[in-house]
């Protein structure tokens, strides 16, 4: 006598009904993402309407690529992508650097409490608002009434001249660089720590075994190991290189044409156009553009990354 | 056998627990967000847009004003103030937004002109009629002036019939340097220069949504000398931010406007090499890209700055008594170095400076213009200008209060009304006698082009390039922080290249036809 009861309709009846418990578990999830992250994307047809707020979004009439054509007829398209890549590229490097070298610097310190401080004291500025490093640097960089500052009192105190920092554009690269690492320097050193822990304590037994001093297990152990955690950060990195780092750069540099030509970057072009301008059509077509070249970008870097190194590969 | 989890729970249970508890939530902020949304009737809280900080004492007043308010009208306030350095961006956000606010301080040096040809605001023209209070505090001949094609966009908030921009200076200082009154432009360079010698503080003080009036600007450019000796010019744009024109002053009779691009009038090269000047002597602050003007009016009030902007609007000396708690010997003046002094006549459009606009996507219009008809209730007018009488302030003689707090409300972004609004006690002689020759249109010349005001539409695209490259190669130009002539050249191919002499052709076919009477 056949068991209906555990027949293949039952089990088929089974597994549908854990399928629709699990799709439930998923449903906020899919709902969230619906919400936040795909409904919004409907708002993209802004970028190719002349946006009349009066008609709304959907009432406003058409105008073909007119908004991309405002973005790149204006000149300021080559130099803006330009600084964009520039200033990730040099952020990404050198803030990638910076966690590595002060990952094997707090890796090397044996007293206890001194590691802790010292990861402490060089992870808070991650936690420092951009608008406090704004302030900090104008007072490192300008002073009362914009000339001075500590860095001109130690220039004049070496001899050197003193430099008019916020009508300087050439040096800005290089100070927004220093900010990333002061600012990130400290938390990429803590992923890279993570790391360090988990390469096995019998790798560095069998370097001690070899006769290697503590440098030559540093660079020829613990340096190569972290190469898959510097390969995942850099994807994620190459990923995010068509955004400007917007918090940072709009609080130091703000509406101080002087330095647009070494620190405009999308983010802060798209911004201030809205602000100035309100004009939803045209700062929307930028940000397609940004996001489009985004993510060829992070498929390419993926996808290489999959070709060199594909168990550290994210697909 | 089933799956089971180590708390005992099935796994087929612990599915639909989570599941049913998803749905619950998902319901739960379903539900969370109905509740927001609030009803569709009309609103228990207005919401105002109002430029710079919060004042001191705030709270206080504001609960007074919402309790009456309530009491009179059924609903409350609830005004978000915008820092200056951000009013006029983010005030232009939140209209194109469709933000529900209800009303915001508007002005055709902000984004007035935009937001009129994106129809964006209510016209009040009409409306005005029938608010007794409102109507009775406006002077006719202001509606009148104030309108633009023929339509009214915002409640003037004015306190005077003109508006003329001038310095305030630390008469103090001018006393002790033995330069003594300042009434011409060469004293007050001297002046400047004496103070950067013998004083050791920055003489000039310049914040960063200044720029654009320091030498192309309408009658005159602040540190423009050649405007100071010649009041007389009429300078126009398509929009706050945009590129200035000026236009011929015989307009009215040749019916040509000839408009032609700032560089090319006459004294503003040189005022472009004087401030550029003034940039690298140190008589203006360097940052004046980057700072706001209420860290200027601060330094001013703690005696680190010799001069400042001023308008005829007799509130500069609300600044003394903060200024001598730093230093106790301090007096200040206002100067309007123009030739001619007080019989100059300069050129007046009498246009207010500042309006009341209603949002068109406001949660209620009619309760808007209720709110303004009952600031104009003079009980009111005071209780939200100068704050709760006897904490605040008291009355002094008909015309005159004492400050007793800190309390200062932005008046001209709500409630200025020409008959209701009172002179501080310690207003200066100086300022007091310039409030009082800007009372008076007999004082003033009628700008030939009063009511022009150009319509963006047919060149929005052109103008909002133009507007971004006056931020990037103008506002350095104009505070000096760039050569000139290298400064100039970069602004001339910035501003050809976005479109500049499509503005020109369409502000002068609108400028002829506006002489025309079209």
């Amino acid at each position: 006598m056949t068991d209906h009861s555990t027949g293949p309709a039952t089990r088929r009846r089974g597994a549908l009904r854990g399928s629709l418990w699990l799709g439930l578990l998923a449903l906020p999830a899919v709902a969230f993402f619906l919400v936040f992250s795909y409904a919004p994307m409907a708002g993209l047809v802004v970028a190719f309407k002349e946006f009349d707020i009066s008609k709304g979004i959907f009432g406003s009439p058409w105008n073909g690529l007119d908004n991309f054509r405002y973005f790149f007829s204006s000149g300021d398209a080559g130099r803006i992508l330009l600084n964009t890549l520039l200033l990730n590229v040099l952020f990404l490097a050198a803030t990638l650097a910076a966690g590595v070298t002060l990952a094997l610097m707090l890796n090397e310190l044996r007293g206890r409490y001194f590691k802790r401080v010292a990861q402490s004291t060089i992870f808070f500025p991650y936690f420092v608002s951009p608008v406090v490093i704004a302030i900090m640097l104008q007072v490192l960089l300008s002073g009362p009434a914009g000339s001075g500052g500590a860095v001109n009192d130690a220039l004049a105190g070496f001899g050197l001249p003193t430099v008019s920092w916020y009508t300087e554009p050439g040096p800005w690269p290089w100070i927004l660089t220093a900010v990333k690492v002061w600012q990130l320097g400290g938390y990429m050193s803590v992923i890279f720590l993570a790391a360090i822990t988990s390469i096995p304590e019998d790798v560095y037994e069998a370097g001690q075994i070899d006769g290697a001093s503590r440098a030559q297990m540093a660079f020829r152990i613990t340096l190569p190991l972290l190469k898959p955690t510097a390969a995942v950060l850099l994807v994620l990195g190459v990923g995010r290189i068509f955004y400007g780092d917007f918090g940072t750069i709009y609080a130091i540099v703000g509406d101080n044409g002087t330095l647009f030509p070494t620190t405009d970057v999308i983010d802060t072009y798209v911004f201030r156009s809205l602000r100035q301008i309100g004009d939803f059509g045209t700062t929307a077509a930028i940000g397609l553009f940004q996001s489009v070249v985004g993510f060829v970008l992070v498929a390419t870097a993926v996808l290489i990354q999959r070709r060199y190194s594909k168990e550290t590969s994210l697909l | 056998m089933p799956a089971t989890s180590p708390a005992g729970l099935s796994r087929r249970g612990f599915l639909a627990a989570s599941g049913g508890l998803s749905v619950a939530a998902l319901l739960g902020l379903n539900g969370c967000g109905n509740s927001s949304t609030g009803s569709k009737g009309a609103p228990d809280t207005l919401t105002l847009l109002l430029p710079g900080d919060a004042p001191t004492g705030w709270d206080a007043v504001l609960a007074k004003v919402n309790e009456k308010l309530k009491q009179d009208l059924g609903f409350t306030i609830a005004p978000q103030f915008i820092a200056w350095s951000n009013y006029q961006q983010q005030s232009l956000l939140k209209f194109t937004a469709g933000d529900t606010f209800d009303t915001a301080l508007q002005a055709r040096w902000l984004n007035m002109i935009q937001l009129v040809a994106s129809k964006s605001l209510v016209p009040v023209g009409d409306l005005i009629g029938k608010y007794p209070n409102l109507s009775k505090s406006l002077a006719p001949e202001l509606l009148e002036q104030n309108k633009w094609k023929g339509k009214l966009y915002g409640i003037p908030q004015v306190n005077s019939a003109a508006r003329f921009h001038h310095f305030t200076v630390r008469q103090d200082l001018a006393d002790k340097l033995g330069i003594g009154e300042i009434t011409a432009f060469d004293q007050l360079e001297k002046f400047w220069y004496d103070v950067k010698q013998k004083q050791k503080i920055t003489p000039v003080g310049i914040s960063s949504n200044m720029p654009k009036l320091l030498v192309a600007f309408a009658p005159v450019g602040w540190l423009n000398q050649h405007d100071w000796e010649n009041p007389h010019v009429s300078v126009q744009t398509f929009s706050g931010g945009s590129f200035p024109f000026y236009l011929a002053q015989d307009g009215k009779t040749t019916g040509s406007a000839k408009p032609i691009p700032f560089w090319e009038a006459p004294g503003v090269v040189d005022a472009l090499r004087r401030v550029r000047k003034y940039y690298l002597d140190g008589i203006i602050n360097k940052d004046a890209l980057n700072v706001d003007s209420s860290t200027i009016g601060a330094q001013f009030e703690s005696g680190r700055i010799a001069s400042r902007w001023a308008m005829t609007d007799g509130l500069s000396s609300q600044s003394l008594a903060p200024l001598r708690k730093a230093v106790p010997s301090a007096q200040i003046a206002n100067v309007v170095p123009i030739r001619g002094g007080k019989n100059a006549k300069p050129n007046q459009t009498f246009q207010a400076d500042n309006f009341v606009v209603l949002n068109v996507k406001g949660q209620s219009n009619e309760r808007a213009l209720q709110l303004e008809d009952w600031v104009s209730i003079k009980e009111n007018h005071d209780l939200i200008s100068y704050g709760v009488e006897g904490k605040d302030w008291k009355p002094v003689g008909t015309d005159k209060f004492e400050q007793l707090s800190q309390y200062g409300f932005p008046g001209y972004a709500l409630c200025w009304r020409q008959t209701l609004e009172k002179k501080i006690k310690d207003i200066t002689p100086t300022e007091e006698a310039w409030f009082d020759w800007a009372q008076d249109y007999d004082n003033f010349t009628v700008d030939p082009y009063a009511s022009f005001v150009p319509d963006v539409t047919p060149v929005k695209r052109q103008d909002s390039q133009v507007s971004a490259a006056m931020t990037q190669y103008g506002n350095p130009l104009w505070i000096g922080a760039v050569d000139v002539d290298k400064g100039l050249d970069a602004l001339r191919k910035a501003v050809d290249k976005a479109g500049l002499a499509d503005l020109h052709a369409e502000l002068e076919k609108q400028a002829n036809a506006y002489l025309k009477g079209e």
